[in-house]
């Protein structure tokens, strides 16, 4: 089994690299940054990205009480995702010719509904939980 | 004196979320979304470029849109499933010495190899769906020729894991995982349940795109609902620089048969035995959207100029220059009736901006293949 992901892996990174280097050398000009963006990428994520978020989730392990820990955190990595994923219709320097019915949305608007939901469900789990919690310590189960 | 590093070391991550068994668990997902993504985009590609082996059917009329919408999907999924798994094994990367062995810098190569390719193609297909590409180089070309080395380094990454994937999955390990409920089991459980939940809400954000039943509620899909005719417009008319030729009062479509070339004005057309279809355009972009188009079924056409539905067409739009200026509809397209030269959608005239006066709309066929604009018809 490993054999066989090994040899089709490598079979697809020979052909990969053949045509990569054919991508290249049809117009170094255009194409060579691709090898900067490739390393961009994971240097990006170790150097900044992956600091950041091991900061946020110290930051959510000291400073947020214990019941409300993970209702934060889920909320705070749906935000993360959704503002990800809303940079190419927010800032848009390289948008194309308009198109109608086409990334025309009131997306700064949608975004802040989106994310005022996650964090509107967020505050009610962790409500039920406290409350769930406290009643709890209040009446402790026998047996 | 204590030595006080910016650089943490490997021991100092004691997360839960730095366990194996989540390693091996978001990996899996990841992996499946990527294996989606590769057959679903090189399908796609050879659909566009057809090699003289491929065949692609006209029915089931709503394949490619659903292969195309997964291929988006999936990819957007791999956005929080990839911050995971990169999470989850950030702290290998201070792991000393950095190279014990060859084959230990064969892996770690690969790792980089495998990052890079990932993240470049998950970042350029996410500018590129929304139509705010901030690079030089082809994005087509670069994305497929990328794609091959993705592909090929996590499969050798799986090769390479797999003792580890296999132990952290195994029968016993769940159980063993099931039984404790000490304090990293619970955090190990709610970073996968955080994980899982992010990649739908990133799904969920997004596939308004082409799953209709999330089209009104979907807050970052990339197409709305103020789609002139109930259709995005992926061109424009003026964009294409069209706009005379397409209202030019001596407009003619030639059809070329076998024999001699015919000519037919919109009357001519509208004259003709006219077919309504639902079908949808599905844009490798992701977004797709149904609508229903009535025009002139092409074996009826082909049928009125002499010439064999099942002919492949050589379709001509007026529009001057560019990629998608001219397409060819294979042979498997002109033998179906539900191939259309279209002329109204949704009950009305074709905007100018839907390709008035007449349009190509088959069938199973990437969006950019319906021609629009139609000027010229060559039978093969």
């Amino acid at each position: 089994m490993r054999w066989l992901f090994a040899i089709l892996g490598l079979a697809a990174l020979g052909y990969g690299g053949v045509q990569f280097v054919d991508f290249l050398s049809a117009g170094f000009a255009a194409n060579g940054p691709v090898l900067g963006w490739l390393i961009a990428g994971p240097v990006l994520h170790d150097a900044l990205l992956a600091p950041l978020v091991g900061l946020v989730g110290l930051l959510i392990t000291r400073a947020v009480p214990a019941r409300w820990r993970w209702p934060v955190g889920a909320a705070t990595a749906a935000s993360a995702v959704l503002v990800f994923l809303a940079v190419p219709l927010l800032w848009r320097p390289y948008g194309g010719s308009v198109n109608p019915g086409l990334h025309d949305a009131n997306y700064p608007v949608q975004l802040a509904v989106a994310l005022g939901a996650c964090w509107l469900i967020a505050i009610l789990v962790g409500l039920v939980r406290s409350l769930l919690a406290r009643r709890a310590a209040r009446h402790p189960t026998t047996g | 004196m204590k030595r006080i590093s910016l650089i943490p070391r490997q021991s100092r991550f004691r997360a839960a979320a730095h366990d194996e068994r989540v390693a091996a668990k978001v990996g899996v997902w990841l992996g499946i979304a990527f294996l989606v993504c590769f057959v679903t985009g090189m399908l796609s590609y050879a659909i566009q470029y057809p090699p003289s082996w491929f065949y692609w059917p006209s029915r089931p009329v709503n394949l490619y849109r659903v292969t195309q919408g997964l291929h988006v999907l999936a990819g957007i999924a791999a956005i929080p499933l990839l911050a995971a798994k990169l999470w989850s094994v950030f702290p290998k990367l201070f792991a000393r010495p950095m190279v014990r062995s060859l084959p230990h810098a064969i892996e770690r190569g690969s790792i980089l190899l495998l990052s890079g390719s990932v993240i470049f193609e998950l970042v350029t297909g996410l500018f590129n769906v929304a139509q705010n590409y901030p690079w030089r180089f082809f994005f087509p070309t670069a994305h497929r020729v990328v794609g091959w080395l993705a592909v090929g380094a996590i499969l050798v990454h799986i090769a390479i894991k797999l003792p580890i994937v296999r132990r952290a999955l195994s029968k016993e390990a769940r159980a063993a995982s099931k039984a404790t409920n000490d304090q990293p089991s619970q955090d190990r459980r709610r970073f996968l349940r955080t994980t899982w939940l992010a990649t739908g809400v990133a799904v969920a954000a997004t596939a308004g795109s082409t799953v209709p039943l999330l089209r009104n509620i979907s807050p970052l899909a990339w197409r709305s609902t103020e789609a002139p005719q109930g259709v995005p417009v992926n061109r424009t008319a003026k964009a294409a620089n069209v706009i005379g030729a397409a209202t030019a009062e001596d407009w003619r479509l030639v059809v070329q048969g076998s024999g001699r070339a015919h000519q037919f004005g919109l009357a001519d057309l509208a004259a003709l035995p006219q077919r309504t279809a639902e079908l949808p355009i599905a844009c490798v972009e992701g977004w797709s959207q149904s609508a229903s188009w009535t025009g002139v079924s092409i074996p009826e056409l082909l049928h009125a100029v002499g010439a064999a539905p099942g002919s492949e067409l050589r379709v001509i739009s007026m529009e001057p220059r560019g990629r998608y200026a001219r397409s060819t509809l294979p042979g498997s397209h002109t033998d179906d009736p539900l191939s259309l030269l279209a002329l109204r959608v949704n009950g009305e005239r074709l905007s100018l901006d839907h390709g008035y006066p007449c349009r190509i709309i088959a069938p199973n066929r990437p969006g950019v293949l319906q021609t629009k604009w139609v000027q010229r018809l060559v039978v093969q």
